[in-house]
């Protein structure tokens, strides 16, 4: 068994020393479509100096060499003859007939529809995952061009085979339209979302509304100018009975304010009977006392 | 005496500390195709022992232990290395595997080349296997392993791999991956290979026609898949494999190049790890919120509030059975929702404090029921989902400024009203008019 294998792995050994694979009479042609040839490369196998290409809608590729042996130059038919298409870590394979004598010819129409949705993926159009599930029976994996960008579109040949050693060669590179890109990550970072908020309420110039407070108190400069004509004498404006009438008076326009400024309606109110209540008292002895003086009775 | 006690205890640390395992449970069952000797696969099953896992043998006829119990999983975990088994025992459907998926139960499954139902459980799993019978092929590098024995080199960015892992021997079938995000691809097959089912070079013509419109399609390149995970929406975890001979021991011993032994057996475990739930798991411990300022969340913020959000966030870890705290996530995001998100803002990791991610933000000047949203999915990390809802309501009547420049003209009238009603009070009171009155009456007389 051990010398089976051992032997296995002399002959594959030997096979592969024996020929490994090439291509020889390169040629890579672009066409518009009334047949006039745009460019025509012969394919030189330098990695240094690929041809590039540029292919446009409605032009077509064309591409013919033969598989051989690198040494002897014998045409082979290898297993695997592929066509890779590379751009922007995205790719596409097209594998390519060739025939008992190693002659291959492949063609390649521009990009008239979307190549990136036609050919890479055959249900691209159907983003919903689920949907997508229901379909896999009749799935099949992508190919040909992967999905392009602005960055050209970078060819090479695979060449394997169970006789030869197997051999990548980079062929050319070639620019075509930019096609739908790749679907992006759906579970990648969302992009970010601030509110616009409401613009700050605008407010007139401080001195517009000084101005229009100074008006609304002119007429207290009209009044005291008037009562100052008047010889109006306060004789009792110091009496006990009118003092803690007139203070609970204000003390009642100071409630209102400190309402309107912090208290809630229940304090308000609380307060607001308490004074009342000396309000009452005061008012009445104030009343009373100002009754008694306008009849003439002599009190104070 | 007290050395053996001393040996006795070390022991013991070191049982205890190797004693690591899975986030949801130890209990496994292996579910082996009589086909496949138990011995071939014993590094990684003693591995799996060696780390605390339970392992339980059956065969996919056999009746007990049933995988599921009474519609409860029996198991935290199912191996099923059975890629070519065509019949299993009533408990063994497609559909009972996705019930243990939904109970958090995971699931590494081998596939084969031939038709079984388990590769057409995969294709609900959004996985597009190729026609029965076409293994992966490759004939580079030029090697002396025959062309479905492929050595590919191990590119995954998942953090579930460590980096600079040996290349992993694999033979078995390649898959397209659907659209579906809840795919974890961990292991891609070699942009050379691809599947084909003819052993000569004669059968170069097949593969053309198989590409050709009307084909069946070529599985090639570097976007075929070959190991792939799938988290589901619960949390349960699939492992798809298309070859069982990437866990044995033949390739685990096997060289990739003189010297360099191959990448699988810590491959395996780590594929392992990650789908019982030992690597890359999260949960979200806590979240709270308050107003800026202060420390109690409130039961409702008033529009334009500014307020802090804050959430902590676990790793579970696998070395030590615990849950620690972790602050390596950096793309957290918080949304501030209302039917659709108002603010969408980063939620970064607090420096100083572990686990914390913390960010501050102004409420919106809309009002409604709003909800602090925590939706982070990311490729093969367990998903977080976290929603706490919070009323946004205008200013009440006493919370509007007092006293605005624009008023000032309002404020001076009511204030100079009130002012000239006490003077007119006072007046009323004090004043005293009788002497002139009296005079008014003695000119009359």
């Amino acid at each position: 068994m051990r010398s089976l294998s051992y032997c296995l792995s002399l002959l594959l050994a030997a096979a592969a020393q024996a020929s490994s694979l090439s291509i020889q009479n390169g040629r890579v042609t672009v066409s518009s479509s009334d047949a006039t040839q745009l460019s025509s490369e012969q394919l030189s196998l330098d990695p240094g100096s690929l041809p590039s290409l540029s292919l446009g809608p409605t032009d077509t590729l064309k591409l013919t060499f033969q598989v051989v042996e690198k040494d002897g130059g014998k045409g082979v038919q290898p297993h695997q003859t592929f066509l890779r298409f590379e751009a922007d870590g995205e790719e596409g394979v097209q594998p390519v007939r060739v025939t008992s004598g190693g002659k291959a010819k492949f063609e390649l129409d521009g990009p008239k529809v979307d190549l990136g949705v036609v050919l890479r993926r055959p249900n691209h159009m159907f983003r919903d995952w689920r949907f997508q599930d229901i379909l896999n029976n009749m799935a099949r994996p992508p190919v040909s061009l992967p999905p392009t960008s602005t960055s050209p579109v970078k060819v090479s040949l695979l060449l394997g085979s169970y006789k030869h050693s197997p051999a990548s060669l980079d062929l050319f590179t070639v620019s075509v339209p930019a096609s739908v890109p790749a679907p992006a990550d759906p579970f990648a970072p969302l992009p970010e979302i601030t509110h616009t908020f409401r613009p700050e309420q605008k407010v007139p110039p401080k001195f517009i509304s000084a101005v229009f407070s100074a008006i609304v108190l002119a007429p207290w400069v009209v009044l005291l100018g008037l009562w100052s004509t008047l010889r109006y004498s306060v004789p009792h404006l110091f009496s006990p009975h009118v003092i803690p009438f007139v203070s609970s008076l204000a003390a009642f326009e100071g409630l209102l304010l400190w309402y309107w400024i912090d208290l809630k309606l229940g304090q308000v109110l609380l307060y607001g009977a308490l004074l009342g209540m000396v309000t009452l008292l005061t008012g009445k002895q104030a009343l009373g006392a100002a009754g008694d003086w306008r009849v003439g009775k002599k009190q104070s | 005496m007290f050395r053996i006690w001393r040996v006795l205890l070390l022991v013991l640390s070191l049982a205890i500390l190797s004693y690591a395992r899975s986030s949801t449970g130890s209990s496994v069952l292996v579910v082996l195709d009589p086909s496949l000797s138990k011995d071939n696969y014993s590094i990684f099953f003693k591995g799996l022992e060696e780390q605390g896992y339970e392992l339980t043998f059956r065969a996919p006829k056999d009746v007990a232990p049933a995988i599921i119990q009474d519609g409860i999983a029996s198991f935290a975990h199912v191996i099923l290395f059975t890629p070519e088994t065509k019949t299993y025992a009533k408990d063994i459907t497609p559909q009972s595997l996705v019930d243990l998926l939904s109970q958090n139960t995971n699931v590494i499954l081998a596939l084969g080349s031939k038709q079984t139902p388990l590769t057409s459980l995969a294709s609900e799993f959004s996985l597009i296997l190729p026609p029965p019978g076409t293994p992966l092929i490759s004939h580079f590098p030029e090697r002396d392993t025959p062309a479905t024995v492929i050595p590919i080199p191990v590119s995954s960015s998942s953090p579930a791999l460590t980096s600079g892992l040996a290349p992993v021997w694999y033979s078995g079938i390649p898959f397209a991956l659907g659209n579906n995000p809840l795919l974890v691809p961990f292991l891609n097959a070699p942009a050379e290979s691809f599947a084909a089912d003819t052993t000569e070079d004669s059968g170069a013509d097949a593969l053309v026609d198989a590409a050709e419109k009307g084909g069946e399609g070529l599985w090639a390149g570097k976007d075929m898949s070959v190991v792939t995970g799938f988290q589901t929406v619960d949390g349960g975890r699939v492992l798809f494999v298309g070859g069982v001979e990437l866990f044995n021991d033949e390739f685990a011993k096997k060289e990739v190049t003189k010297g360099v032994r191959s990448g699988n057996a810590q491959f395996a475990r780590e594929m392992a790890a990650w789908t019982f739930q030992e690597s890359l798991v999260l949960r979200i411990d806590d979240s709270a919120h308050h107003k800026v300022n202060e420390t109690e969340p409130r039961d409702k913020y008033t529009t334009n509030d500014r307020i802090v959000y804050t959430t902590h966030i676990s790793k579970y870890n696998p070395a030590t059975n615990a849950w620690e705290p972790f602050s390596g996530l950096t793309d957290v995001q918080l949304e501030f929702t209302m039917l659709d998100p108002h603010i969408r803002t980063a939620l970064p990791p607090v420096p100083s404090k572990p686990g914390e991610y913390s960010v501050t933000f102004r409420v919106p000047d809309r009002h409604g029921v709003f909800k602090f949203v925590v939706d982070y999915k990311r490729k093969g990390w367990t998903h977080l989902h976290s929603s706490t809802t919070v009323p946004v309501v205008p200013p009440r009547h006493d919370e509007y400024p007092r006293f605005l420049s624009a008023a000032w003209p309002y404020y001076v009238g009511a204030i100079s009203t009130s002012a000239g009603f006490v003077l007119f009070s006072v007046l009323w009171l004090a004043g005293d008019d009788r002497d002139q009155r009296k005079k008014k009456g003695v000119k009359a007389e």
